[in-house]
């Protein structure tokens, strides 16, 4: 760290990316990112979900390939048409999705997609083997057994092979994406980044904590809308400056809060669980009133899906107390969960969430198509104004509405996917990330969505991956870690500073 | 499959899938028409009826076969069931009259049975549908052989017959039946809750389950229905035949699945409509008694049934819409440089 | 310390795990129990004629599993084996010379054939990306077609050199089908050490997870897709060995045997998960089973019922031992 800080004398640049750009279809994944990585640093970058940081990966992975900009390595122009072309020039990645296979063994992972041979030219599971303990050697990962098949790994294991396997391809760029996701100690990997930043290796480091960015980089790049906003000297910004250019909004009217006070009388409060456990739930209590918006914070994988998923009723809890309006309930089925008023909007929007197929009336009008019936047959005049009543509270304008809503934006469908929620008629919406990657535009129409909700006497249980967002929004904010609660935030007290140390398993007190 | 957003543009689903069926209707016409040039006696009334009471079978064993395919699954088991049917209808219904009015109910709701447990495979069990139902059809075929001892024994049943026989101002009965049916079908599909929680199931399944519909059930409806209708088709085989064979469904399993494709049904599940299939059965059946007549052997008959399946399956490519789509969205008419492979944009785990 | 116990107890339960899912191991079991029931109720099933029998029945089958498994490995289903065999047969039994230079054309000529529907398959479902369930229908109506046009009926005549020599017994009593089978075996082991074969497992497993490790998938796809049409075409070459004549129709019942030997087998039908050998063994099962139930006097009528019951109680039992296998419950 320190012998890149003396260099004054600018180092070559190792990656150099000039206004790169991608489209899906009618989806701007980039619109133009630039900026550069010198040889031996290490680059954050930084961005919101859905600000175009995985697309990028894949173009520098090799995986797509961009419509227009240009990338050069080492000062040599770099178009890779594959991953492996990618990998032959130097550049091999860790990705956060993991891209290992799980009824493969470690050895073999490490060394896909060429086996080691043996005399005959035959892969020789001994000759893998080795070789495989030799590359975690080299990591200092030595407890991983190299004859162990990936699926009885644990997840922080998992995510340790993926990078051992990103670093043993001797790469001159290495790309971490969230390599810390799963990780309980990061210190691991800090070394080895360390190390190979002084060989020379340029690393680019994504991530969506701060602090291991600041420990680890000396330049970040912000990424927005699929624009590189700038390139930033860390040292130099402070954490309010870089959210600012993450998000786009003044720190000021990033703090346009919920105000006032909800409502908590002596009525029992619209959804309470008690000690609820469940696979990666370890117990969580908690209360939700009338009028309430409470948020959710936690790192990547600390229980928080599985306990939105218990409560949608997507996955089923082993013990402990589910009560709607103080009445207790249990959940073998997401219908069932619909009956007790929840609606449940899933993480993953285009798998589990809308029906790409159908119009985007078809898809909000599915929970009340029993009430619509005339004669057994639905009546379509009625659906039609059904459908464009609530297209109108989620200001989804009404030429999507005959659409098939796979010709929609993300952030259009996301709208659809919340009005069928609402016109289930739930009264306690059990929100995960909505607004992953979604526009800015999206996003204030989904807070405002959100508000209402609960001023109209609805609850609110919102995750999200953006703390901003739960800090505008909530108006008190729960914090998960390794499957348990571990703090509240409230009030004054609700800052993203807090919820962060609080996030990282510090600061149990208040 | 590829996780982008499809440019398929803002075609309505239901006037596009009306389209394609009218347009098979169209080619059907046409083929009839286009037949007098090989023979004088064809291209008139006459065929066009032979040809639409022929069809009839694939029209009925379609219906329960689309729905099946409409939830991802496929139905192998519907040569046996209707075979099952047309063997009992036979035995026990005979030429009795009154008979039918408990008979008929009677082999639907055996066949519905069946249907069942190929569903019970499917969704409880998680048996592969195809297996589940490959097997369930040996199962049957099994039991009916036992069953007859080789020969199936009965009397043909002069009312069903009369469906093919009578008619009604010089159309056959059993058109007005099968009419009605592709009425009902597709008002079932359009027009009523459960077809219309039946598409959602056939799109995605999981957003299916998270928004509370109920999967399991829905798609085992399927499955009943389909096993009901094999069983109708061959009640109405023995009217048709005056008889039943241990071998009467055989010649209708890969039919009832080519008409669904033709008819614009995706394989994957999620879109298609019940009057496209009637289309495509209509199709396929005057263009195998074109061909007949004209003397080609069996062989070329099956090459050509295949190399049709094999083009419609091309051509219903959701990739052909989005690429015809980015042509049009483009003045200069040039596809993008590059795509990313399919492996990569689809969704991990 | 304990916990270097606890480690090790949590080792050794997970090899037991995988030995309970270990579907080769518990086929050749089952095949084993089988045997000596059969053994017990048949008097001369240990007789010379009645092994070689065995082996000659069972590898026509065993090859089209074989072939069978490399599909299902990557999650696809192949239905053009019932085509294929077909074809085969019929070719054998009308254009093939006698003679040992006869049996190579022949052999040159199904396996070329084999290759090139295979290949038909791989393009349609690793390039084109169609459902393998839908091209693979399409092209087993084609191929079946093609078979009534060289033979539209039961018929015609496998040249003698093919149907006696390949059914014999060489150096002194083992059968020829049983070196086949054991040249196809020791092939498949060579195979899944290249790294072709590995890949196969990986992109059954995950296809997305196998690209980004570098695997070429769609090339890997496209092999398998091939070489189990070279599989489906030696299995109509060994099934005319045995029957000697030709059938349009001979490939009908392979369709449902071959996907009952390899769920059987213990080669899971969601992909990744399992083994040829498992496949070849559970089509001797299967063929095991026939004889079984015809030396019990179960009527010729009720084998049907019996073969679809075990297909579909194989394929649960299969999910069940993948289950155990990777330890998840529910």
């Amino acid at each position: 760290m320190s012998a890149a800080r003396v260099a004054m004398a600018q180092p070559p640049l190792t990656l150099d990316v000039a206004g790169v750009a991608k489209s899906y279809g009618a989806t701007i994944a980039l619109q133009r990112v630039t900026f550069d990585l010198r040889r031996g640093e290490v680059h954050a970058l930084l961005g919101e979900n859905g600000a175009g940081k995985s697309t990028l990966v894949k173009i520098l992975s090799g995986i797509v390939r961009p419509d227009s900009g240009s990338v050069r390595l080492a000062g040599q122009p770099f178009e890779p048409h594959s991953l492996l072309a990618a990998r032959a020039a130097g550049v091999s990645t860790a990705f956060q999705e993991l891209s290992l296979l799980p009824n493969l063994s470690v050895a073999t992972n490490l060394t896909l997609p060429r086996q080691r041979k043996g005399p005959v030219g035959l892969g020789s599971r001994r000759l893998n083997e080795a070789k495989a303990a030799e590359l975690l050697a080299e990591c200092d990962a030595t407890d991983i057994d190299p004859g162990a098949l990936v699926a009885d790994l644990s997840l922080a294991e998992k995510q340790r092979v993926e990078i051992v396997r990103a670093v043993s391809q001797r790469p001159r760029l290495l790309i971490l994406d969230e390599p810390t996701a799963a990780l309980a100690e990061p210190e691991w990997l800090f070394r080895i980044v360390e190390r190979l930043a002084a060989t020379g290796v340029g690393v680019l480091y994504i991530s969506h904590r701060l602090a291991e960015v600041r420990r680890l980089c000396l330049r970040g790049t912000v990424l927005r809308n699929g624009e590189s906003i700038a390139t930033v000297d860390l040292a130099d910004a402070q954490d309010t400056d870089i959210f600012r250019m993450m998000v786009g909004r003044g720190a000021e009217e990033a703090t346009q809060r919920t105000r006032g006070t909800q409502q908590r009388a002596a009525e029992a409060p619209a959804l309470m669980l008690k000690d609820l456990r469940g696979a990666g739930v370890e117990g969580v209590s908690l209360d939700l009133h009338r009028g309430e918006i409470v948020g959710v914070a936690a790192l990547e994988g600390q229980g928080q899906r599985d306990l939105f998923r218990i409560l949608g009723g997507a996955a089923p809890a082993e013990s402990g107390v589910i009560a709607v309006q103080a009445k207790p309930v249990r959940f073998a089925d997401p219908r069932h969960a619909l009956h007790a008023g929840i609606g449940f909007v899933p993480e993953e929007r285009k798998t589990e969430g809308i029906f790409l197929g159908m119009t985007t009336a078809s898809n909000i009008s599915l929970p009340i198509l029993g009430r619509l019936l005339r004669l057994g047959l639905i009546d379509g005049r009625r659906e039609r104004a059904e459908v464009r009543e609530a297209a109108r509270g989620v200001d989804l304008p009404d030429r999507y509405i005959g659409m098939r809503i796979s010709a929609l934006s993300g952030g259009n469908q996301q709208k659809a996917l919340i009005a069928r929620v609402l016109l289930s008629g739930a009264r306690i919406l059990v929100l995960f990330d909505p607004t992953r990657g979604v526009d800015v535009g999206t996003k204030e129409v989904i807070y405002g969505v959100i508000r209402q909700f609960a001023t109209g006497g609805g609850s609110v249980l919102l995750y999200s991956t953006e703390l901003s967002e739960l800090v505008q929004l909530a108006h008190r904010c729960l914090v998960m870690y390794r499957g348990r609660i571990v703090g509240e935030a409230t009030g004054e007290g609700l800052t993203e500073q807090r919820l962060v140390s609080l996030a990282s398993g510090h600061g149990r007190a208040a | 499959m590829s996780g982008q957003d499809r440019r398929a543009g803002g075609r309505r689903g239901i006037s596009g899938d009306v389209w394609n069926a009218l347009a098979l209707f169209g080619l059907t016409a046409l083929l009839i028409l286009g037949s007098r040039w090989i023979s004088p006696g064809f291209g008139g009334w006459s065929q066009a009826k032979a040809i639409l009471v022929l069809s009839s079978f694939v029209v009925v064993v379609a219906f329960g076969q689309q729905l099946v395919i409409l939830t991802g699954g496929l139905d192998l088991s519907i040569a046996s069931v209707m075979t099952m049917g047309g063997v009992l209808a036979f035995t026990f219904i005979g030429a009795s009259s009154p008979a039918l009015l408990w008979g008929v109910p009677g082999v639907l709701l055996l066949t519905a049975a069946i249907g069942a447990l190929n569903g019970i495979g499917v969704v409880w069990l998680r048996v592969p549908p195809f297996i589940m139902t490959l097997a369930m059809g040996i199962i049957v075929y099994g039991a009916t052989l036992g069953l007859t001892g080789g020969t199936p024994r009965g009397q043909p049943s002069p009312l069903l017959s009369a469906l093919f026989t009578a008619d009604l101002a010089g159309v056959p009965l059993v058109i007005y039946l099968i009419s009605v049916l592709a009425v009902l079908g597709t008002l079932l599909q359009r027009g009523t809750g459960f077809g219309r929680r039946l598409y959602a199931v056939g799109t995605n399944p999981a957003a299916a389950h998270i928004a509370g519909l109920p999967v399991r059930r829905i798609t085992m409806m399927t499955y009943v229905i389909s096993g009901a209708s094999a069983g109708l088709a061959g009640v109405l085989m023995v009217g048709y035949a005056g008889g039943a064979t241990l071998t009467m469904g055989q010649s209708y399993q890969l039919p009832s699945i080519a008409a669904v494709v033709v008819g614009g049904t995706s394989i994957l599940g999620g879109s298609g409509l019940y009057l496209g299939a009637v289309g495509g059965a209509l199709l396929l059946t005057t263009f195998s008694t074109v061909i007949a007549s004209i003397g080609i052997a069996e062989g070329w008959r099956t090459v050509i049934y295949g190399i049709v399946i094999l083009l419609a399956l091309l051509l219903l490519r959701e990739e052909l819409y989005v690429w015809v789509g980015r042509l049009a969205a483009r003045p200069g008419g040039i596809p993008p440089r590059s795509t990313p492979s399919t492996a990569m944009t689809g969704g991990n785990k | 310390m304990s916990a270097s116990v606890a480690n090790t107890r949590q080792r050794t339960a997970m090899s037991i795990r995988r030995l309970l899912g270990n579907g080769t191991l518990i086929v050749a079991a089952i095949y084993a129990l089988l045997f000596v029931i059969f053994a017990l109720r048949q008097a001369d099933a240990l007789s010379r004629n009645s092994i070689v029998d065995l082996f000659n029945n069972a590898l026509p089958l065993a090859l089209a599993a074989a072939g069978g498994t490399l599909v299902v490995l990557t999650r696809g289903f192949d239905l053009s084996v019932a085509g294929v065999v077909a074809l085969s047969n019929v070719l054998m039994a009308t254009v093939v010379g006698d003679g040992p230079a006869g049996a190579l054309e022949g052999l040159a000529m199904v396996t070329g054939i084999g290759l090139l529907v295979g290949a038909v398959n791989g393009v349609l479902v690793a390039y084109v990306r169609l459902q393998s369930i839908a091209s693979t229908l399409a092209t087993m109506i084609v191929t079946s077609g093609l078979a009534l046009l060289v033979l539209d009926a039961p018929g015609g005549n496998v040249p003698d050199f093919v149907a006696d020599t390949l059914t014999d017994v060489v150096a002194g009593g083992i059968p020829v089908a049983a070196v086949i089978a054991l040249a196809v075996v020791l092939a498949w082991l060579v195979l899944r050490r290249t790294d072709w074969g590995v890949a196969l497992y990986a992109v059954g497993a995950d296809e997305t997870a196998a690209g980004l490790a570098g695997i070429p998938t769609r090339r890997v796809m496209f092999l398998a897709y091939c070489l189990a049409g070279v599989f489906y075409a030696l299995s109509g070459y060994m099934l005319s060995a045995l029957t000697a004549t030709g059938n349009p129709n001979a490939g009908n019942s392979y369709l449902l045997l071959t996907f009952a030997a390899i769920a059987i087998g213990g080669t899971s039908f969601s992909g990744g998960r399992g083994d040829v050998v498992g496949a070849m063994l559970g089509a001797a099962t299967l063929t095991l089973l026939q004889k079984v139930l015809f030396s019990a006097g179960v009527s010729s009528f009720y084998t049907g019922i019996f073969q679809g019951i075990v297909m579909i109680l194989a394929v649960l039992v299969a999910a069940l031992s993948d289950r155990i296998a990777s330890g998840r419950r529910a």
